[in-house]
């Protein structure tokens, strides 16, 4: 039995009109690395149908959860619970060794925010050395050696900085800061609070819920009072928003409603905004990746278009937002599959003509990056066309 | 200790046709896995086979080398594109070879001179048109699965979808195929004139249902998009006024590009998912495309907004732009996924009855549903008058299954005596085989029966599909009488 609901489970009719949406089965052409298929598993395993075996782990590993089932899906399938039950029943001991200790930390360890920072520092010495090998680790190419502390502005709302984010792309979260002062806001930064450095995402889509938990826990700790939290990552404000359902408490249903992704936020007060850019910059063309936390998850993608509009020529891709494969751990757990998905989403760039790119998404710029693209965070596109900067 | 195993010699040879596709193809892409193979057990209807193997050829030579293994050890093989037919035509039965387009993707070439292109079997239908859309043409045939089913499915079921009222289904825009035939020989049906000489073969193999062999390449015909394009939602309170507006539009020298229509069941399941602003409170709702130049859709679209409100129509809106225009599609092709809102399971027929008589058919397949306890939700292209009613029901429900059938076999009686046909596009399959005798004479099946077995004299290529059994003139004579009792039975010679 897994831990899902059977009602969820017996939505799925079958039709198949998520297939072309799920990106490792634009890949494979493969049912089983397919949302129907995936369901079709689960159901053979929960009704006993089937043991869980190498080949069922693989299928359910495979998925990059990134939800663009969810969104194709005419009968409503909840295929992001299906799939959270269906992980943790198998790192819940169902699978002998499928989270090994050795991840356990590892996932626990986000939280540890000064470990992470001085984690990456030495990361960023092995670089330099040519100690580490980036490419293959997904790493960005220079990690920064040493990042100037962020400086807080006032108490009109939090700003979410994170773990790996933090330390690895700080100019965002600096980026955000500057253009939300502009905009007259003043910004609070997250207490320091024992363990509470990292919002759980990635324990959470490795079916380690307890882990998860005591993060979630912690985090919301860091953020008291009732000021909006701003997340700058659509993978983190996913997580956020989501406590509730996590926790299942009337206090994580409050802090999840406080938060909002960034360029959400700014969207709102884009008029406040517009009349700053500087006039004497050219516009350029960019093109908007949607991170699928932001579009199948928050279902705010939208507001990436309304905030950039001003300040930049919008560019679609013709992909109808396909994952680009990065999903938090999997570029690093299933390269293989995450290389072959990137390489759609670089063609579809390609055939739009455009060389930068706008994710709202750590996760996505690092592995699009890798590939060799010019990415960069929206609030950093609206930056500089109110500071000026990279040109 | 391991308990020993005594191999059968059905294990064997099912070793042996695994290492010979593994041999010609490559050990990852034939693939023998228990769940996997479940996987492949269904499509989007609700029956199940099991397949030896599954195979996932990736040329014409590999599809060939599949067929004539299967063939070699006395195999059948069953081809499967998508996996969204609607009457079970891609489960496999009999154990066969399992073959799948889907690595077969690639649009091989486009000739904007002849208007064609070569396109690979396993591309999918949307892929095509959105691919064409930069030289101003599109794949005409447009399925509501089109964004999922592949052209090859397409062909073998010769499907239609809302736009075929105006531009014909998929047999109008096949110029021709290549064939992987069930002895393994490869050739082409059809060619690029307009009139090619002899027999039409490529007509034969379109709707064939994967029965007369596989086709790995097709020549489809490009459609010019239309320079204009308007689509108009009216609303009914009574979906018998939505009937009669149908036929009148028609009746007013008016050919719509499509006339859908949606009872307020389907529209309410499809508005939670598209929220297209579709009224919820009407009892029924078309869709109507009127396209062309843009005088002539500006005529036709005051006929048809009169028309509409002349009979009862609550209020005609217009998609003011491309944006709207899509949800409100949207919503109509994704009625079918839609429906598990209501109930996990569905069934369904796509008859096609005369559309004067559309009204009648309609009204009784309410009262059969209603008689049989079940929920039916009616989604259809009114314009040419190809039902889909829609039986919803949970097969948790114990005994729910029987109702189910029973209903079905109900709407196809009252279908056919309306003057009706059996299916308008998802193809016979299984789903709809005991029913061919109830529209077709013996001499009809006998002579479909004989065309098939020019096609596939071993009776390999997709056993137990399309044609029920003792098709054949004498067939019946030969069989057992308690065979023959069972058949009768099961309606097939009623
Ligand atoms: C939500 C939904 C809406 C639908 N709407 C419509 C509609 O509006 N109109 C309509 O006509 N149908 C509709 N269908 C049915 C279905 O999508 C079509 O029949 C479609 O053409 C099937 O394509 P497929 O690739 O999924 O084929 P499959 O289901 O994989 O196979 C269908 C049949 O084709 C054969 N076949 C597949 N590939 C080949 C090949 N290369 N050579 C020879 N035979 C082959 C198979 O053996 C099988 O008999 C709908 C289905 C769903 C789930
Ligand atoms: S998940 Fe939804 S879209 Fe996909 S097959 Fe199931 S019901 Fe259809
Ligand atoms: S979550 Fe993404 S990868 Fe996983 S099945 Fe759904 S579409 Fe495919």
């Amino acid at each position: 039995m897994l831990h899902v609901h059977d009602d969820d489970l017996a939505s799925c009719v079958g039709c198949g009109l998520c297939l072309p949406h799920c990106p490792t089965f634009r890949i494979t052409g493969e049912e089983r690395y397919s949302p129907r298929g995936r369901i079709e598993a689960m159901r053979q395993v929960h009704i006993g149908a089937k043991p869980v075996e190498a080949s069922f782990v693989d299928m359910m590993d495979t998925c990059v959860q990134c939800r663009g089932c969810e969104t194709a899906c005419p009968s409503g399938v909840p295929f992001g619970r299906l799939m959270e039950g269906t992980r943790s029943t198998l790192a819940g001991g169902a699978v002998p060794g499928y989270q090994p200790w050795w991840r356990r930390i590892g996932y626990r360890m986000l939280s540890a925010h000064r470990a992470v920072v001085v984690g990456s520092r030495l990361l960023a010495v092995g670089q330099r050395v040519r100690l580490v090998p980036s490419r293959r680790l997904g790493l960005p190419d220079r990690l920064p050696l040493r990042e100037r502390p962020l400086e807080p502005s006032g108490s009109d709302v939090w700003l979410y900085t994170g773990c790996v984010m933090d330390a690895w792309q700080r100019d965002v979260h600096r980026a955000a800061l500057r253009v939300l002062r502009a905009a007259g806001v003043g910004v609070s930064l997250p207490r320091p609070v024992r363990g509470g450095g990292c919002c759980g995402a990635l324990a959470t889509h490795a079916g380690l819920l307890d882990v998860a938990r005591v993060q979630a826990e912690a985090t919301m700790r860091a953020f008291p009072g009732d000021a909006p939290i701003l997340v700058d990552s659509a993978g983190c404000g996913a997580q956020l928003k989501d406590l509730g359902h996590l926790l299942g408490t009337p206090e994580a249903e409050r802090f999840a409603a406080r938060v909002v992704d960034i360029d959400e936020w700014l969207a709102r007060h884009v008029d406040r905004l517009a009349p700053l850019a500087r006039h004497d910059r050219i516009r350029r063309r960019v093109a908007v990746q949607d991170p699928c936390h932001l579009r199948h998850v928050q279902k705010v993608h939208l507001s990436v278009r309304t905030l950039l509009a001003p300040f930049v020529d919008l560019v679609e891709l013709d992909d109808d937002g396909l994952c680009c494969g990065a999903g938090g751990a999997y570029a690093v757990l299933q390269p293989e599959l995450a290389g072959d998905i990137r390489e759609r989403k670089v063609a579809a760039v390609g055939r739009s003509g455009v060389s930068l790119v706008a994710s709202a998404n750590p996760g996505c710029s690092l592995h699009l990056s890798a590939a060799g693209l010019d990415v960069c965070h929206p609030v950093q596109l609206v930056d500089e066309a109110i500071h000026g900067g990279r040109a | 200790m391991t308990t020993p195993r005594t191999t059968t010699t059905a294990e064997r040879s099912d070793g042996e046709v695994v290492d010979a596709l593994r041999a010609a193809l490559s050990a990852d892409r034939v693939h023998t896995d228990d769940l996997e193979l479940a996987l492949y057990g269904r499509d989007a209807s609700l029956l199940r086979g099991d397949a030896v193997a599954v195979c996932f050829p990736c040329t014409t030579a590999e599809v060939q080398s599949c067929v004539r293994i299967a063939r070699q050890f006395g195999r059948p093989f069953t081809v499967r594109g998508s996996g969204t037919g609607l009457a079970g035509g891609a489960v496999p039965l009999g154990r066969p070879v399992l073959i799948v387009t889907t690595k077969m993707q690639q649009l091989v070439e486009v000739d904007l001179e002849d208007r064609i292109a070569w396109v690979e079997p396993g591309m999918l239908n949307l892929d095509l048109t959105r691919a064409l859309r930069r030289h101003g043409y599109h794949f005409a045939p447009d399925p509501s699965s089109q964004q999922s089913c592949s052209v090859g499915g397409n062909v073998a079921n010769n499907s239609g979808g809302p736009h075929c009222l105006a531009y014909g289904v998929t047999s109008a825009h096949v110029v021709a195929l290549e064939v992987v035939l069930p002895n393994g020989d490869v050739t082409v049906l059809g060619g690029l004139d307009a009139e090619p000489a002899g027999l039409d073969l490529r007509g034969a193999f379109v709707g064939s249902e994967g029965c007369f062999g596989i086709t790995t390449r097709v020549a489809v015909r490009l459609t010019p998009d239309p320079p204009a394009v308007l689509t108009l939602l009216a609303d009914f309170l009574d979906p018998l006024d939505a009937v009669a507006a149908v036929s009148a539009i028609v009746a007013a020298g008016v050919v719509p590009a499509a006339i859908e229509m949606m009872d307020q069941r389907i529209t309410q399941a499809a508005e939670a998912f598209v929220h297209a602003g579709y009224p919820t409170d009407a009892g029924a709702i078309l869709l109507v495309e009127v396209d062309g130049l843009p005088g002539g859709v500006d005529a036709e679209r005051a006929i048809v907004e009169r028309v509409c409100t002349d009979h009862g129509a609550r209020t005609v809106r217009i998609a003011v732009d491309e944006a709207e225009r899509m949800l409100l599609w949207k919503g109509r092709k994704t009625a079918f996924g839609a429906v598990a809102r209501i109930r996990p399971n569905y069934y369904l027929h796509d008859t096609v009855v005369p559309r004067t008589r559309l009204l009648e058919v309609l009204s009784k397949v309410y009262e059969i549903a209603d008689r049989h306890d079940l929920i039916v939700m009616n989604v259809f292209h009114a314009g040419d008058g190809n039902l889909h009613p829609l039986l919803v029901f949970d097969a948790r429900e114990p005994g729910v299954l029987d109702r189910v059938h029973a209903a079905g076999e109900e709407i196809v009686r009252v279908s056919l005596e309306a003057g009706g046909v059996l299916s308008g596009e998802h193809g016979i399959g299984l789903e709809k085989k005991p029913f061919m005798g109830w529209q077709f004479t013996q001499q009809d099946l006998d002579a479909q029966a004989r065309i098939r077995e020019a096609f596939d004299p071993e009776g390999i290529a997709n056993p137990e599909k399309l044609l029920p059994e003792g098709s054949r003139c004498g067939d019946i004579a030969h069989l057992d009488a308690a065979h023959r009792e069972r058949l009768l039975a099961s309606g097939v010679w009623v």
